[in-house]
């Protein structure tokens, strides 16, 4: 499969209905789940398959490729920060 | 917590949904001391499932139907092709002495409440004898040396080590467990339907569970509307993300606006909404590893013509429970070589058929001209609830 750049996935918590269809379709598995039952969202996303945007009932997930946030390093480094914790 | 602490179990399940809380009923009855965890506040929440259960599936399990969990009583179903056509497959009128509201009567199935339902099951279980902790999440398992196991789990912020002998990955479609096992629990999109339902007041319904299939309303799924008690409904459908560009809210919208029920959906009122994903796949083909099983969702112990998985979970839940009692109480040691029993007896009793089904539902989304796929879905949905189906038990 190509190598696609890394994206930071957004829920718009106002139309998530709490299914977890994100989380089950998620091939990153057990790294990648916040504690509400949706896909993580604060941490860089290597394989951006976007299943979870697929499947998901009300499309309520989007993203953003990590580029987009214009290199700006502090924001990535907090990610990163984040994703190790 | 100190080592010499430690609780110790015989099994612990993580997840009380029907599969975990009846695989703990089962065991604890039989003399196990089983703990049954779940993370949750409030069982069944959020409802990610249309509730729709048999009779025989209860009776099987000892369930007695109570008011406490049961929205209506079905009679039977209504297959719709996606003109509106209809094969109705009424027990009340097929057999009437056995099916109805009269005394002496029985319906055929139920719609459950499943904040109800779960809750109920699990009270089931902790009145056998099981240990429950709610606000407990599983962190994690490691194998000992002396052939037990180590649960790591957090339980309203402290986190707790417990030894067990087998652990059971009840834990649904987002199963952990399995993963922390490294089981192949991946699921492909294209067999994970997008499902999304209302349920809705000023809908009429009349005892039966009305199935819509055609790839207008529900491409490689199929929309329902079902009795859901106090005069409400629930209407809904799955949808198979690679085989359309449109989400299950867009159908959903479609079907209540556009569809040959549009006059029966007008003063339709939505009252609450629930999603969710359905696997419309292949049982895991693993479901076991060293000290640990799978069971329900986790183990996509779901039909995957229907994608119900009440049944499938309880029966999987008897299978668990009974088999690891007897395993246990023999002494051997719960190896995955060992373990694989449980998933043998498993296939012998339910797991074969749900491999021909998934081939069935195979056949049928393989055929590349809509028309004839649309046709053989309609024959295969109608035959499959008739009275002579040979799945009728699953």
């Amino acid at each position: 499969m190509q190598k696609r750049e890394p994206v930071i996935f957004q829920i718009g918590w106002n139309a998530c209905i709490n299914c977890g269809a994100c989380v089950a379709v998620c091939p990153q598995g057990a790294g990648f789940i916040s504690a509400f039952d949706t896909i993580a969202v604060n941490r860089p996303c290597d394989i951006a398959c976007m299943m979870c945007e697929d499947i998901c009932p009300v499309t309520t997930i989007s993203h953003q490729h990590l580029s987009e946030l214009n290199g700006k390093k502090e924001v990535i480094e907090w990610l990163q920060a984040q994703h190790t914790k | 917590m100190h080592k010499t602490h430690i609780p110790v179990f015989d099994i612990v399940v993580i997840g009380s949904g029907p599969a975990g809380a009846t695989t703990a009923r089962i065991a604890a009855q039989k003399g196990l001391k089983v703990l049954l965890v779940d993370k949750r506040q409030e069982l069944g929440a959020p409802i990610q499932c249309s509730g729709a259960v048999s009779r025989h599936a209860l009776e099987e399990l000892g369930i007695t139907p109570s008011e406490e969990f049961i929205h209506e009583d079905i009679y039977g179903f209504s297959i719709y092709n996606q003109q509106g056509d209809k094969t109705e497959i009424d027990y009340q009128r097929i057999k009437p002495d056995e099916y109805g509201k009269g005394e002496g009567k029985k319906p055929l199935g139920y719609v459950v409440d499943r904040r109800r339902f779960d809750r109920y099951l699990m009270a089931q279980a902790e009145r056998a004898g099981t240990e429950v902790w709610l606000k407990t999440e599983g962190l994690g398992y490691q194998p000992l040396e002396d052939g037990t196991c180590e649960v790591h789990l957090r339980r309203f912020n402290q986190e707790i080590t417990v030894k067990s002998k087998v652990l059971v990955g009840a834990d649904g479609l987002q199963s952990q467990v399995g993963k922390w096992a490294g089981l192949r629990t991946h699921i492909k999109l294209s067999e994970l339907a997008s499902c999304l339902q209302f349920i809705v007041d000023k809908v009429e319904t009349d005892g039966l569970l009305e199935i819509v299939t055609g790839h207008q309303w529900a491409p490689g799924g199929y929309a329902w509307v079902f009795p859901k008690g106090h005069g409400y409904a629930e209407i809904g459908l799955g949808v198979i993300r690679t085989m359309t560009d449109q989400n299950a809210q867009w159908y959903l919208d479609q079907f209540i606006q556009k569809s040959f029920f549009k006059e029966r959906f007008k003063d339709c009122r939505i009252l609450e909404i629930q999603g969710g994903g359905v696997p419309l796949a292949h049982p895991l083909k693993k479901q076991y590893a060293d000290n640990l099983i799978l069971v329900g969702d986790a183990a996509r112990h779901v039909n995957p013509i229907t994608g119900g998985g009440i049944h499938t979970a309880l029966s999987g839940g008897r299978i668990a429970g009974t088999f690891l009692s007897s395993f246990l109480k023999n002494g051997k040691k719960p190896t995955a070589k060992n373990l694989k029993g449980y998933q043998d007896q498993w296939l012998e009793e339910l797991g074969n058929k749900m491999w021909k089904l998934y081939d069935e539902k195979t056949n049928i989304f393989r055929t590349k001209d809509i028309a004839r796929q649309d046709e053989q879905l309609y024959n295969t949905m109608s035959s499959y609830f008739s009275p002579d189906s040979e799945y009728k038990k699953i």
